[in-house]
């Protein structure tokens, strides 16, 4: 058997390793999706006092430290028994939405983009974002960069510094915003819908008018029939702060709706041999293996499975995009992966809107951020929608609010068993007896997960340096007969 | 001259956090007032404030769990960036080296690349095309490093002893006027 390993992956947080076995003939027998799993997070915690998870979750990710924040926050609260008052759950909406605006922006200009706009056999030397800047215009750079620093600087104002708040605690928030400060976010909220609009414009333009990505994004190869995921707010449309976690099937029929503390009774971990990470699946439909339908408990959490599992979308013109996103892909539910990169654009459409709609709010600037818990502390769960999918963080306490238990499921390991699936069927598309393997068919390999945006490390872990890629093929007796690397 | 002097890495995870405890300890020397390294920073200050008086040179401090196109953020502005951060380049562990940026290939560090968006080189080029005011020269202190897998704050034996060579490096390029030749 002959053995190709894509190792480490690039653009990938944490040190992701595929592993491709190839049959006598040449051709695919498996795939194996690796990463380390970072240890002793929960020891780590325990011992400690609840209200410092916020702040040290935070630390977990480099990636999105305030979906951390704010998970850490709301399980904070629940395991104070208190509710926050309206103004501190919409400060903290504001500063989520701020933080999905800056995430969403550099995903799609520096990550998934560069695959569409500088197409997927172009040199990895030029598929990013620099390649992209001087492909669109340097002017439509800066505004990405502006975009990036609008996102910071609303993170800041509510959560006290840029990329890791520190404001929330049970209860609601240390602090709130002042009447310059909305007037100022509401400006930077107003630029962003253009900038959003502008985004979908180019997406339309680039991506939608070229037939050969259409054909790439609709055919079979990056589809997969699975269970969606994604939180709703009580009209079931799409939230990433607070709701109801929606479950469709693979026909775009919803089965239910859980809150956070009922997550055990639908989500449950699934071990294999070959990996330290858990695969979570639909506890109800159970496991059946990485296959897609209905009867597998295979589910995803993205961009993509939060448009599936809500109606809609809040605001007016995200919800004028998710029509159209819709039927232009014959209904719902969208199974095609790479459609993902097109409704992370809708949700960022969807984030700088609600900036403006919650800017706008009267009670934003209310000094009523804060209630004092009085209940004795016991056990609670969080739950918001990470850029990457659903997180759960599950803490326990002793009677003076100090941790004796840590559970959580962090956004992309909700997408380990999908997106093991994807890597395996491209693999099986593009890699096979006779095939050349060159740089152009190791990405798009890679560009069957970069729509998950896969961030197993969960820690400020990022790859050494420049890590090229590097695909070796072994045959049968494990000597290496072909290097593929990038420089 | 504006510096930039940051330490990288996440603070919670062993040896990943050493960039950190290494700006923490120049700090601390700094503001005492026996170390010889404390005089000589604060003479470099008032010496460049006077004969630079238009551009006085400062020296500023920070400690950063980013990479990519955010660390690259956190550059714009300053004339010269020193980064310190964990690396694995299977050296012996504790082993502190120095190089530049443009280097990095060959001496991978942990944090100046993002899988998520850009490697740092990248993300300068892009910032520099856009207009940015970015530093003409990075110089990275890199610690080899050991444990960076499991959650911890303290650092491995050897990596901790290796903090005051780093530190030392980090001084003695404070302490040079003019760029520091690294060839």
């Amino acid at each position: 058997m002959q053995r190709l390993t894509i190792d480490p992956i690039t653009r990938l947080e944490g040190h992701g390793k595929i592993e491709i076995f190839l049959d006598e003939d040449g051709n695919v027998a498996n795939t194996y999706f690796q990463i380390p799993e970072l240890r002793g997070f929960e020891r780590f915690c325990v011992g400690r006092p609840v209200e410092e998870m916020p702040l040290l979750t935070n630390r977990i990710c480099g990636v999105c430290p305030e979906a951390h924040h704010m998970a850490a926050a709301k399980a904070a609260d629940a395991v104070y028994h208190v509710d926050p008052p309206p103004a501190a759950k919409k400060l903290r909406e504001l500063l989520y939405s701020g933080f999905y605006f800056t995430d969403h922006t550099t995903h799609f200009y520096a990550l998934g983009g560069p695959d569409f706009i500088m197409g997927p056999d172009a040199p990895v030397a030029e598929r990013n974002i620099l390649g992209v800047i001087h492909k669109v215009g340097l002017e439509i750079g800066g505004k990405v960069i502006q975009a990036r620093k609008y996102g910071h600087t609303i993170v800041e104002m509510i959560g006290g510094r840029k990329v890791h708040p520190c404001t929330s605690i049970p209860g609601g928030l240390t602090k709130g915003i002042t009447e310059e400060q909305r007037k100022e976010i509401e400006q930077m909220g107003r630029w962003g819908i253009e900038f959003a609009q502008f985004s979908i414009d180019l997406f339309n333009k680039i991506v939608l008018g070229n037939k050969a990505y259409v054909d790439l994004i609709i055919g079979d190869i990056y589809t997969h029939h699975t269970y969606y995921i994604g939180t709703v707010d009580e009209k079931n449309k799409v939230n990433f702060y607070d709701g109801k976690v929606s479950v469709v099937d693979p026909d775009g029929k919803r089965i239910g709706k859980y809150a956070a503390n009922e997550y055990t009774e639908w989500i449950a971990e699934h071990v294999e041999p070959w990996t330290y990470l858990k695969f979570p699946y639909l506890k109800k439909i159970g496991w059946k293996g990485f296959v897609d339908g209905k009867d597998s408990g295979v589910y995803c959490a993205t961009p993509l499975s939060r448009l599936n599992a809500a109606d809609g979308m809040a605001t007016p013109l995200a919800q004028e995009e998710y029509e159209k996103f819709y039927s232009t892909l014959g209904g719902k539910p969208v199974h095609q992966r790479l459609a993902t990169h097109w409704a992370r654009l809708i949700e960022l459409l969807y984030a700088a809107e609600r900036i403006v709609e919650l800017a706008t709010d009267p009670e934003i600037t209310s000094p009523n951020f804060h209630t004092i818990p009085t209940e004795k502390p016991t056990e609670g769960v969080g739950i918001v929608e990470a850029p990457r999918g659903t997180l759960t963080h599950h803490y326990w306490t002793d009677e003076r609010g100090v941790l004796t238990k840590v559970n959580l499921i962090v956004g992309t390991t909700n997408n380990y068993a999908p997106m093991s699936m994807s890597i395996k069927k491209a693999a099986e598309a593009f890699i096979k007896k006779g095939v050349v393997v060159n740089e152009g068919i190791l990405n798009r390999v890679e560009m069957a997960f970069r729509p998950y945006d896969p961030c197993f490390g969960c820690a400020t872990h990022s790859l050494p340096g420049q890590m090229p890629l590097q695909l070796t093929i072994r045959n049968a007796k494990g000597e290496v007969v072909e290097v593929v690397k990038r420089d | 001259m504006k510096t930039l002097v940051i330490g990288l890495g996440n603070p919670i995870l062993g040896d990943d956090g050493v960039g950190w405890k290494v700006v923490e300890e120049i700090q601390q020397r700094i503001d005492d007032p026996h170390s010889r390294s404390a005089w000589q920073i604060a003479n470099h200050y008032s010496l460049s404030a006077i004969s630079h008086a238009e551009q006085p040179s400062a020296i500023e401090f920070d400690c950063a769990a980013v990479g990519g196109i955010t660390l690259m953020e956190y550059l714009i502005g300053y004339d010269r960036a020193i980064v310190i951060d964990a690396v694995i380049t299977h050296q012996p562990i504790g082993t502190v080296s120095l190089f530049r940026l443009n280097d990095l290939p060959e001496h991978s560090t942990l944090h100046t690349s993002s899988p998520h968006d850009a490697s740092l080189q990248t993300a300068i080029a892009a910032g520099q095309a856009m207009g940015a005011h970015l530093p003409d020269e990075v110089i990275i202190i890199g610690i080899e490093a050991k444990k960076i897998y499991d959650f911890s704050e303290e650092l491995s034996f050897e990596v901790e002893a290796a903090v005051p060579r780093a530190v030392d490096e980090v001084l003695l390029l404070l302490e040079k006027e003019t760029h520091y030749d690294l060839t």
